[in-house]
């Protein structure tokens, strides 16, 4: 494994909630340009693992290390790992729902963070034509001026892709983008995250299993905390230790 | 013990042996008298313009006699029963007869004189000073009196008046006394007696030694006027006073200005020119424009002031300025010191050593003092809190209205009382109706408002602060702005004494079992009852509750109702301790969430934590500055302010994804 | 630039142009003035409520947009009026002490000034000297420095210290009231060196200024409106661009917004300081025209009071804030000064002065139950109205 190869590089990671194991153990890598699918069953630490990435929650023991520099994530803040380049999509479609499309990417879009950059922000040419382009990416290049509230689940789902997509990050972490979505909408939604893994490392936390399999990547099996599993879909489908906890035998 | 008792029989003698020399001293007068009409005969114009400043040897005198009808004549006296009869000036003690008539009574006989008509007798008539010494005089009789009563009236009056005189006859009753509560009395009154008025410094340092265990006021009163010093200016330290100590001017003890003024007030300097002095003093000397040459303008200055007020001098118009070589000099030629009241340098000594001790362990009782305070302090915030720490603390709800409700709780409490005047039943009464009234209103409250608002705490926090303007303006419309009387049942009155340092009033220690009730009546609810069941059920994850058959409203009504009903509770308790306002509970609301937010959202213990680290903090701060209650909460809030920094879910933290953001 | 805020906000427009129209009609029909219809006290009036649609704005900024509830804001505002209070009560005592003391036989020596000085304004609370919070208080400039600049720090220092440790919500309220009443309670002693209770007093005269009552009161009333429409000019600007996206982000979804990058404490930091400063402007001009501040003005009550005005008002828009105060503030004073006429029931009379605050408390509660936009959201409804 060398480290060119390596974005993000968790490992040895525990971290416990009033003595439950949520994460034990756990070590992951992503390279630059990849996508990768997450699945494991409920209490798994799915969502856990993405918690410590994005630095929500910090870890009893472990480490995490994050690009070239192979910085460590650990001593980020939340808004510093995000202007490092990593980038988080939740469960449900948080996007800014009293603002309009234009705002929620205006906002997205990568330009200096401090207060003092953002009260001076006057959007320049170049600014909008990347809105548009994003909103034309996710399909809601005529719906800029229309509120985010009013718009359905699957678009908040790809105004909150096109968000991301505008942050610029270097890592992309997705949890459950098809849940609730029409066959349609995930079809369009694969799309968007395979072409986005053309030029960042992103991973995929799915439980629909056909989902997955459209995804068609290396997929990594958590239990436990811990990876059970790695491979592509078939290999670990076949993994007799996945099939027991899927199947709970 | 024979010891002791041989000891006290000697200064039983001793004391007998004083009195003796005492009347020896004065022969010619209480030798040659018989019966006590005769010695009072000697001092009659004394006696019947008695004043408090010639009375007293005449008393001496009289009670020196130790004739039988001395104390029934002095108590005559002092009762303004003590005629004169005009026509020959003897003494007799009257009866009013009615019709402007006395019976007249022989003072050392007893034995009915004559009836006679008003006109022909003087009464005495002492006035309250030389009632005191009459008084004083009786102690010593009282002292042996067969009638307890009077003999705990002699013992007061000893103590309110220690003198010297009364120390042989309270040790002469001592023995004889029956009562043993008297008894000890007594003798703890010899002990102060003699730490006073002893007869030599051995034995009055023995006194003190034997008493310095004791934490009594009565005993720091004894030893205080000993030790108590007066400053002095001499030239030299004299020699053979009870030295204190030798003070330097300028230093910390005694400023320099001020030991100067000191001189000159004694006349052993000239006195010091003030700058308003000088002031005047230039003001008084204008001519035509100028002070001394200089021009009133340029006046403004004080070194201008100096130079008019120095021509001034030469002119010798003025006395010259005091310069501050002079009064170096002066300070130089003289010692300032303090001497002690008290003359014998052992005494002193002991007495000093004797305060110092005392002062360490009324320091330890103060302590335990204020950790008790401390304590009482906690278990009111605590039962403020606690109906917070279910509302607030369990489902979230942040109810700005609680205070409102303990204010309800509280004027529930003063209506009871205006019904049932019995105190104990009132309070009995009170605090089932305080529940059902408060338990009500939150039940109102939820169903008409907050039930509208879950998720949006922020404005819940908004209405209930309306229903908290309105219901304090309707109780200050109905009740009127004054105070309202909650009165504690008799039983709870006074304090538990443990010492003349340590006291609790029994309210307090009532109010700290209540919030001892309360904790063990919430954690039976919580773990032990179906609501509390429900409770723990809906607050953790309403729609699992609901989907297993739980009623979420309902669960969520009770619960706040609940809430609301404690802090009516709360009520009737604060009230007995503070004053019945509108603004009652607005004087609580602050600190009952500081406790809660404080100890740990959603934790009983933590509001308990809660409550005893604010009332601890807060009593700790006052101590620290004891005049100044006010700056004590400035200070306490401020290190609560602190304090989240650190623990920002309180002091027992929730963890995880539990905690929720 | 501004041509295109102005286009961006013609809201921003209506405001100016209708307060400009205010000020003016105000000023003609005034007794220190125009054709004395309204009196010097009610123009008074008029410049407070002016003050206090300032700092609503404030809150409005950091609760209507960034969704902090502060309970400290009117903190802020009473010691803006506390630091210009100082000046305006050294400079008044100065010019009386130098006066008394020039009628002596021999001119005082400055000590003397200053020492009368001190035992004027501190005499009440049996003291002399000057406490070290008044260093700079024979300065007007200092002193007027100090205006935005003490609480600013406060709010630095406590903002900093609340955001950093993540307390938001109900607890930040909590916390902010806590503040509250820390500060009152300080100046509720007397050795807090603001005479205690006292307060300062006599700020309605302008040292070394002859002018009548009538026309210092119009001179505040100008200052008012301009620092009004000033403040509503500012704040607008601050919530329309990319920063104002972030601030109601923030409010919506705090957690977002910082996995979008942004600095979150740094922003509410920042803002919370602005609207302290905002606070603490509008506190300077309200006081001279009170004539009097002291520390009931601080307590907690009064913060919660700027958020019903600016709740009823509507939150969330700068018009709504302003509204909202004028309208609460104007009614309650007249419902509370008496001028209202009870109303006999009979078997009750109502008093106002009595029953106006528990009105004010049942309707509070009505609009945050039934109309959360507030009067602002009978714009919203005109406004759908014109468009169907």
């Amino acid at each position: 494994m060398s480290q060119m190869n390596t974005l993000l590089e968790v490992s040895g990671v525990s971290v416990s909630f009033d003595g439950f194991k949520a994460i034990n153990n756990l070590s992951f890598q992503i390279g630059p340009a990849e996508l990768r699918a997450v699945i494991g069953p409920n209490g798994a630490g799915k969502t856990t693992f993405m918690d410590i990435v994005t630095g929500k929650t910090r870890p009893d023991a472990g480490r995490v290390l994050f690009g070239e520099k192979s910085i460590s994530l650990l001593t980020l803040s939340e808004a510093q790992i995000a202007q490092a380049g990593v980038g988080r999509k939740f469960q449900k479609p948080t996007v800014f729902e009293d603002q309009t499309i234009r705002e929620n990417l205006m906002m997205a879009l990568k330009a200096p963070r401090r207060w003092w950059s953002v009260l001076t922000f006057r959007a320049a040419d170049t600014h909008l034509a990347r809105v548009s382009e994003l909103a034309e990416e996710v399909g809601l290049s005529d719906q800029l001026d229309r509120i985010a509230g009013e718009l359905s689940h699957g678009q908040k789902q790809w105004l909150e892709i096109g968000m991301l997509l505008a942050q610029e990050p270097r890592l992309l972490l997705v949890d459950e983008p098809a849940a609730g979505m029409t066959p349609e909408e995930r079809a369009h939604t694969t799309d968007l995250l395979v072409e986005a893994a053309r030029t960042r490392a992103v991973v995929v936390v799915e439980h629909d299993m056909e989902f997955v399999r459209r995804l068609n990547c290396k997929v990594t099996v958590l239990h436990e905390g811990a990876v059970l599993a790695e491979g592509g879909l078939d290999h670990v489908t076949a993994d007799p230790h996945v099939i027991d906890v899927y199947l709970g035998r | 013990m024979t010891c002791k008792f041989r000891a006290d029989l000697l200064l039983f003698f001793c004391g007998v042996l004083a009195l003796a020399l005492a009347s020896f001293a004065r022969p010619g007068h209480a030798q040659e008298a018989g019966t006590l009409q005769q010695l009072l005969q000697q001092d009659a114009a004394l006696i019947s313009k008695a004043s408090r400043r010639t009375i007293g040897p005449v008393i001496d005198r009289i009670v020196a006699s130790d004739l039988p009808a001395v104390p029934m004549f002095l108590s005559a006296w002092q009762d303004k029963t003590i005629w004169q009869r005009r026509a020959d000036g003897l003494f007799f003690v009257g009866a009013d007869m009615g019709d402007r008539t006395y019976r007249l009574t022989d003072i050392d006989s007893g034995a009915v004189i004559a009836t006679v008509p008003k006109d022909d007798l003087k009464q005495l008539k002492p006035n309250s000073g030389v009632r005191g010494l009459i008084a004083t005089a009786l102690v010593r009789f009282q002292l042996s009196d067969p009638d307890p009563s009077l003999r705990e009236e002699a013992l007061t009056a000893i103590e309110r008046r220690p003198e010297a005189g009364l120390l042989a006859p309270l040790r002469a009753s001592i023995d004889t006394e029956p009562d043993a509560e008297l008894k000890a009395r007594k003798m703890r009154i010899e002990r102060l007696l003699t730490i006073g008025h002893g007869r030599d410094p051995a034995e009055r340092v023995a006194a003190i030694k034997d008493m310095s265990g004791d934490l009594g006021v009565d005993l720091r009163a004894a030893l205080n006027p000993l030790v108590a010093t007066r400053l002095q200016i001499s030239t030299d330290l004299p020699e053979g006073v009870n030295l204190a100590r030798v003070l330097s001017p300028g230093g910390p003890d005694l400023g320099r200005l001020e030991a100067y003024d000191m001189l000159a007030e004694a006349e052993l300097a000239p006195a010091r020119q003030t700058p308003d002095q000088i002031k005047t003093v230039l003001s008084n000397h204008v001519e035509g424009g100028t002070v001394g040459g200089v021009a009133l303008v340029r006046l403004s200055t004080p070194d201008a002031r100096a130079i008019a007020y120095d021509t001034l001098a030469q002119e010798g118009k003025v006395a010259p300025l005091v310069r501050d070589e002079e009064i170096d000099a002066a300070l130089a030629a003289h010692v300032f010191f303090e001497t002690y009241a008290e003359p014998n340098p052992e005494v002193t000594a002991a007495a000093l050593a004797a305060l110092q001790g005392i002062a360490t362990r009324v320091g330890l009782n103060q302590t335990l003092d204020l950790g008790l305070d401390a304590i009482s302090l906690a278990s009111i915030y605590f039962l403020a809190a606690i109906g917070l720490a279910i509302t607030f603390g369990l489902m979230g709800v942040i109810n700005m209205a609680h205070g409102e409700f303990i204010m309800m709780g509280a004027y529930t409490g003063y209506l009871v009382q205006q019904v049932i005047p019995n105190h104990t039943v009132s309070i009995l009464l009170a605090i089932p109706l305080a529940f059902a009234v408060t338990f009500a209103a939150g039940v109102a409250m939820e169903r008409l408002v907050i039930r509208h608002l879950y998720n949006r705490p922020l404005e819940t926090l908004l209405a209930t602060f309306g229903i908290s303007i309105a219901l304090q303006q309707l109780a200050k419309n109905i009740f009127g702005t004054q105070a309202r009387p909650l009165t504690a049942p008799g039983w709870l009155d006074g304090a538990l004494v443990l010492n003349d340092v340590v006291a609790i009033s029994y309210i307090r220690i009532a109010i700290f079992v209540l919030a001892l009730i309360f904790l063990g009546f919430f954690l039976f609810l919580m773990k032990r009852t179906r609501l509390g069941l429900e409770t723990r059920t809906v607050t953790q994850n309403p729609r699992m509750a609901a989907a297993m058959g739980i009623n979420p409203g309902r669960v969520n009504m009770l619960t706040f109702g609940l809430g609301s009903g404690i802090a009516g509770i709360a009520g009737v308790a604060i009230g007995l301790y503070a004053k019945v306002t509108s603004e009652l509970g607005a004087d609580y609301i602050v600190q009952s969430f500081m406790t809660v937010v404080v100890g740990g959202v959603g934790n009983i213990w933590g509001a308990l934590l809660g409550a005893t680290m604010i009332g601890t903090l807060q009593k700790g701060i006052e101590w620290l500055n004891p005049s100044n209650t006010l700056a004590a909460q400035t200070y306490m809030i401020i290190f609560i302010i602190i304090f989240i920094q650190f623990r920002p879910r309180g002091i027992i933290a929730l963890k995880g994804r539990a905690a929720g953001d | 630039m501004r041509r295109s805020f102005v286009a961006q906000n013609p809201s921003v427009l209506v405001f100016l142009l209708g307060l400009a129209a205010f000020t003016l009609g105000v000023s003609l029909l005034a007794e220190g003035f125009g054709i004395g219809l309204i009196s010097t006290s009610f123009i008074k009036t008029l410049g407070k409520t002016l003050c206090l649609c300032l700092v609503a704005i404030a809150m409005d900024l950091i609760w209507g947009y960034c969704g902090i509830l502060s309970l400290g804001h009117f903190a802020f505002f009473g010691l803006g009026g506390y630091m210009i209070g100082m000046w305006l009560m050294y400079a008044r005592t100065e010019i009386i002490v130098e006066a008394s003391l020039a009628q002596g036989v021999i001119p005082p020596t400055p000590q003397e000034v200053i020492d009368g000085i001190g035992s004027q304004i501190f005499g009440v609370v049996g003291a002399s000297d000057f406490p070290v919070i008044w260093m700079f208080a024979d300065s007007l400039t200092l002193q007027l420095a100090l205006v935005p600049l003490v609480p600013a720090i406060l709010a630095l220092v406590f903002g900093w210290l609340a955001f950093r440790s993540r307390v938001t919500g109900v607890y930040l309220s909590i916390l902010t009231q806590a503040m509250t009443l820390a500060l009152a309670l300080y100046l509720f002693q007397n050795d807090s060196g603001l005479r205690g209770n006292n307060g300062l007093s006599g700020l309605q005269n302008l040292p070394g200024v002859t002018a009548p009552q009538s026309a210092i009161s119009l001179w505040f009333f100008w200052a008012s409106a301009l620092a009004l429409g000033l403040g509503y000019l500012l704040s607008a600007w601050v919530v329309s661009g990319k920063f104002g996206s972030v601030i109601r982000g923030i409010r919506d979804n705090e957690a977002r917004v910082r996995f979008l990058g942004y600095p979150v404490e740094s922003f509410k930091l920042m803002l919370f300081t602005l609207t302290a400063m905002i606070a603490a402007i509008a506190g300077a001009l309200y006081y001279p025209q009170a004539g009097i501040i002291n520390p009931a003005e601080i307590a907690p009550i009064a913060s919660i009071y700027l958020a019903v005005w600016v709740a009823i008002g509507g939150r969330g828009r700068l018009y709504g804030a302003v509204l909202g105060a004028g309208f609460v503030s104007l009614v309650s004073t007249w419902f509370t000064g008496g001028q209202a006429p009870d109303i006999n029931l009979g078997f009750y009379t109502l008093q106002w002065v009595d029953w106006w605050q528990v009105i004010l408390g049942l309707s509070f509660v009505l609009v945050t139950l039934f109309a959360p936009k507030g009067i602002g959201g009978l714009f919203d409804l005109l406004n759908r109205g014109d468009k169907a």
